[in-house]
């Protein structure tokens, strides 16, 4: 019974996983940049989050949609200002440039919001469903369906929106899209600027039960990577099936190892799976 | 007749769902220059880029004086004296000509020697004048030839020639073809790929055709000409 | 290639004597000698990057893991077994050669990207193994080295300008070893692998054999550096010595900022990275956590935006311009 508690518990984080590799994969996908800056963004929409809760009362669940829109914003600035210039440069300076945000964003926030832990209470935070012999702890299961519902709205927004459309189009065959009319330029901003939000989104739904600081970005970065790493990377679909993978593997390895190995395990996988299935488990790049 | 010297046997390659070559045999002996012709997607770049090593076929052999290259790496086949040149020209564009050329000769040779063999050639092409330029900085027409001096760096047996002409004008691509019959006296086996219909009619002594990724005819230019299957490749294909 | 001329042999011997004497114009304990001491040794990190990373253009963000394994095994053989750090520092190149061996063998497909994601991984592997394996390594709390009476066996000296020649000779030797690859059968066959893997192959480079000669070469000089720093430092902790910010990434921009690629290229960044972050660090700690990182970030980015060849290709970019005015 464990391990199907465990499972469960995994499905649970994992769904909030996948939201937050989304918006990875999505760069990636669209304008070919893997985004080493990307779970500092996760941390910006943990603190929209508590802000909101420390200020005004919001409960974080319902900052969630702000964090969205204030991270989305700062994306576009970023890309405007700073990833647009090195998106034909040599990989190396891609890589740096977002080496280099990682660092900024973190330190700033460490100036900006002190390195103290901050963490909200919500009435719910400590009640949990019981399900015959199963529990599921209700921060969890709110996490997961605010990530649920997140997930299904940006997979509407690419399906039947002309700029979702748009944005696909420019993945897979930029020449082609610029033919048809679409500004590539505009499409990269939006795709940053959606990919950032939504991980911040997914910041903002897991402060329930996660305490927020400068550094917890570090937590996430090379989980995120293994998530999209799992389901191929620029692959949204490929996101949700890796996050959901990466939750159980995460909580299964609870039974085995001690809680300092976790991270361990999945490094074990990551580097595993890029080694032997680069493009994926599932096999399709994009 | 003694073993040619290549020796290709129903080689097939599979991407997914697309049969790029099936059953595709052909036998080269040395000296010769063969043309390989046939419309786009044909799978000439992926026959070559298979004799080479870069891609595994799914099955045949490929035997170099009879030893089987399946399987092998493309430096072990390069080792084993068959190389080719690359359809839109790889060159190395950040490096000078001669050093471009220089480390097709590391495989045999220190770079001292590799160097003094590369400056030879170099002059062997023809462009000895550019070997401090940077690759970046030459011409279509040079960088072919800089590709194909690289090529011959490896003191190669067989030389796979993947469209070399096809940047090149008239003029050029008669001096191109002077050169590649030179170096046929010289004791190299040649295979070609080739749009230029003219220019291979007159180069090759032998074609071979393929469509779909299958051999459909083999012979001289004369009977390749005559023939109604690859008429009817070609006439099919701008009738579509 | 590039024979020097009189005049820049000359020039060379100049600078040579000037980094020999330069310790007689410090405090042989002080401060600022120590800076010196950490930009030469981060310089000869940065060269040991340079070359899988200059050369074959494979972005390593892992170094932390050699480096990290060099500060441990030597200090761990001194601690448990009295082995003199010097053997120390053969035993730590012998198993940084050996990891970058087992890390190159599932990573040596990828490139780009996907390359410096996998070798970051390895680097944070490490980092978890050195924090967990209390036993061995003492865990987070850090391990220090056994203090002694100066000694030359013991690499332990009691003014910091011995260490001063010590990194100058290790940095030396590094930039031979860099400079030495670049003109050999090694460095043209990896310049190929970095401009068209495949083209290389087919006319004869075994790219595999290729990197992982070069990736064994580097994580071996990146492992003895990792002794040096151990005994300059005499304390260590896993986050420190195996920490993507401060060495991974640390070396990796010390070599862009100066030119990634070329011989000198390290040294520059070096001493402007190393120095500007002491000073930053001088400056703004008392005021707030964090701001001198934020400006090693910040200034990162800068040269990614600027010039992402470095200070190396700042002179040829006047030279240029200054060439334009005259016609």
């Amino acid at each position: 019974m464990a391990v199907v508690q465990a499972i469960l518990d995994g499905l649970m984080i994992g769904g909030v996983y996948a939201v937050i590799s989304i918006g990875l994969t999505l760069v990636f996908g669209v304008m070919g940049i893997v985004n080493f800056a990307q779970a500092e963004f996760l941390m910006l929409g943990m603190f929209v989050a508590y802000y909101a809760w420390a200020w005004l009362g919001l409960d974080p669940l319902l900052a969630a949609p702000l964090a969205f829109v204030v991270v989305f914003l700062l994306g576009a600035a970023m890309q405007r200002v700073l990833i647009r210039r090195v998106l034909k440069a040599p990989e190396v300076a891609q890589i740096f440039l977002t080496v280099g945000l990682l660092i900024v964003l973190e330190n700033a926030a460490l100036l900006m919001f002190g390195s103290s832990f901050r963490s909200v209470s919500t009435p719910y935070q400590t009640s949990s469903l019981q399900l015959g012999p199963l529990f599921v702890s209700v921060p969890y299961l709110a996490a997961f369906a605010m990530s649920v519902a997140s997930g299904l709205a940006l997979w509407i927004f690419l399906k039947s929106s002309w700029f979702g459309r748009a944005m696909r189009a420019t993945a897979q065959d930029p020449m082609a899209a610029r033919l048809m009319g679409i500004n590539a330029d505009r499409m990269h901003m939006l795709a940053f600027a959606l990919g950032v939000g939504l991980t911040a989104f997914g910041g903002a739904v897991i402060l329930p039960y996660l305490t927020a600081s400068p550094t917890v970005g570090a937590q996430f970065v090379v989980l995120m990577f293994t998530v999209v790493v799992l389901g191929g990377l620029g692959s949204v679909a490929g996101a949700v099936v890796g996050g959901l993978a990466v939750g159980i593997i995460q909580s299964l390895s609870t039974l085995v190892f001690p809680i300092q190995l976790q991270n361990l395990v999945l490094f074990v996988v990551f580097i595993g799976v890029l080694a032997f299935r680069p493009k994926g488990l599932l096999g399709a790049a994009r | 007749m003694a073993t040619p010297l290549l020796q290709v046997s129903g080689i097939g390659k599979r991407f997914g769902g697309l049969q790029a070559l099936s059953n595709v045999s052909l036998t080269v002996g040395t000296g010769e220059i063969v043309g390989l012709i046939g419309p786009n997607g044909a799978g000439k770049t992926t026959l070559f880029s298979t004799l080479v090593g870069l891609y595994k076929p799914d099955s045949g052999s490929i035997r170099l004086d009879g030893r089987d290259l399946v399987g092998l790496k493309p430096h072990r086949i390069a080792a084993a004296g068959m190389v080719k040149t690359f359809q839109n020209v790889a060159l190395f564009l950040d490096s000078s000509v001669l050093d471009n050329v220089l480390t097709g000769g590391l495989m045999r040779h220190s770079v001292e020697e590799a160097r003094a063999l590369a400056r030879r050639c170099l002059e062997r092409v023809g462009i000895g004048a550019i070997a401090d330029k940077l690759a970046r900085d030459l011409s279509f027409p040079e960088r072919a030839r800089v590709e194909v001096a690289r090529a011959l760096c490896t003191e190669p047996r067989i030389l796979l020639l993947d469209e070399a002409m096809a940047a090149l004008n008239h003029a050029e691509m008669d001096e191109f073809m002077t050169l590649l019959r030179q170096l046929r006296e010289e004791g190299l086996t040649l295979i070609v790929v080739e749009h230029h219909m003219r220019a291979i009619m007159s180069l090759c002594e032998r074609l071979v055709v393929l469509n779909f990724g299958q051999m459909i005819a083999t012979g001289t230019p004369a009977e390749i000409a005559r023939d109604p299957a690859v008429v009817e490749a070609y006439l099919g294909r701008s009738a579509a | 290639m590039n024979r020097l001329s009189p005049t820049q042999w000359l020039g060379l011997a100049a600078l040579a004597a000037l980094a020999i004497a330069l310790p007689f114009a410090f405090d042989p304990r002080g401060y600022g000698i120590r800076i010196l001491c950490l930009a030469l040794l981060f310089a000869a990190m940065a060269q040991a990057w340079n070359i899988v990373a200059g050369l074959a253009n494979q972005i390593s963000l892992g170094h932390a893991a050699f480096f990290g394994i060099g500060a441990y095994t030597s200090t761990l053989l001194l601690i448990h077994f009295g082995v003199s750090p010097w053997l120390g520092m053969v035993a730590a190149a012998v198993l940084g050669g050996i990891a970058a061996l087992l890390i190159s063998l599932p990573t040596m497909r990828l490139r780009g990207h996907y390359f410096a994601l996998a070798t970051l991984a390895f680097g944070e592997v490490m980092r978890v193994i050195g924090n967990s394996w209390g036993g061995l390594t003492g865990g987070p709390v850090g391990i220090s080295v056994p203090f002694s009476q100066p000694n030359f066996v013991l690499l332990q000296f009691r003014e910091t300008r011995s260490y001063y020649w010590l990194m100058l000779a290790a940095l030396i030797l590094v930039t031979l070893v860099f400079i030495a690859i670049k003109r050999s059968r090694l460095g043209y066959r990896l310049r190929a692998i970095k401009e068209n893997a495949d083209a290389a192959e087919v006319i004869g480079v075994d790219t595999t054999r290729t990197k992982i000669i070069a990736a064994v070469i580097s994580g071996a000089l990146t492992a003895s550096l990792g002794t040096l720093y151990a005994q300059f430092q005499f304390f260590f902790d896993p986050d420190t010595v195996f920490g993507v910010a401060s060495v991974s990434v640390r070396m990796a921009m010390i070599a862009i900022v100066g030119g990634i690629g070329t011989a000198a290229g390290p040294v520059l960044g070096a001493f402007f990275v190393i120095p500007l972050e002491e000073v930053a660090n001088q400056v703004f700690s008392a005021q707030a956590a964090g701001l001198s990182q934020l400006v090693f970030g910040v200034l990162l980015i800068l040269v990614i935006l600027v010039e992402p060849r470095g200070f190396m290709a700042i002179g040829p970019r006047i030279k240029r311009l200054l060439g334009k005015g005259d016609r």
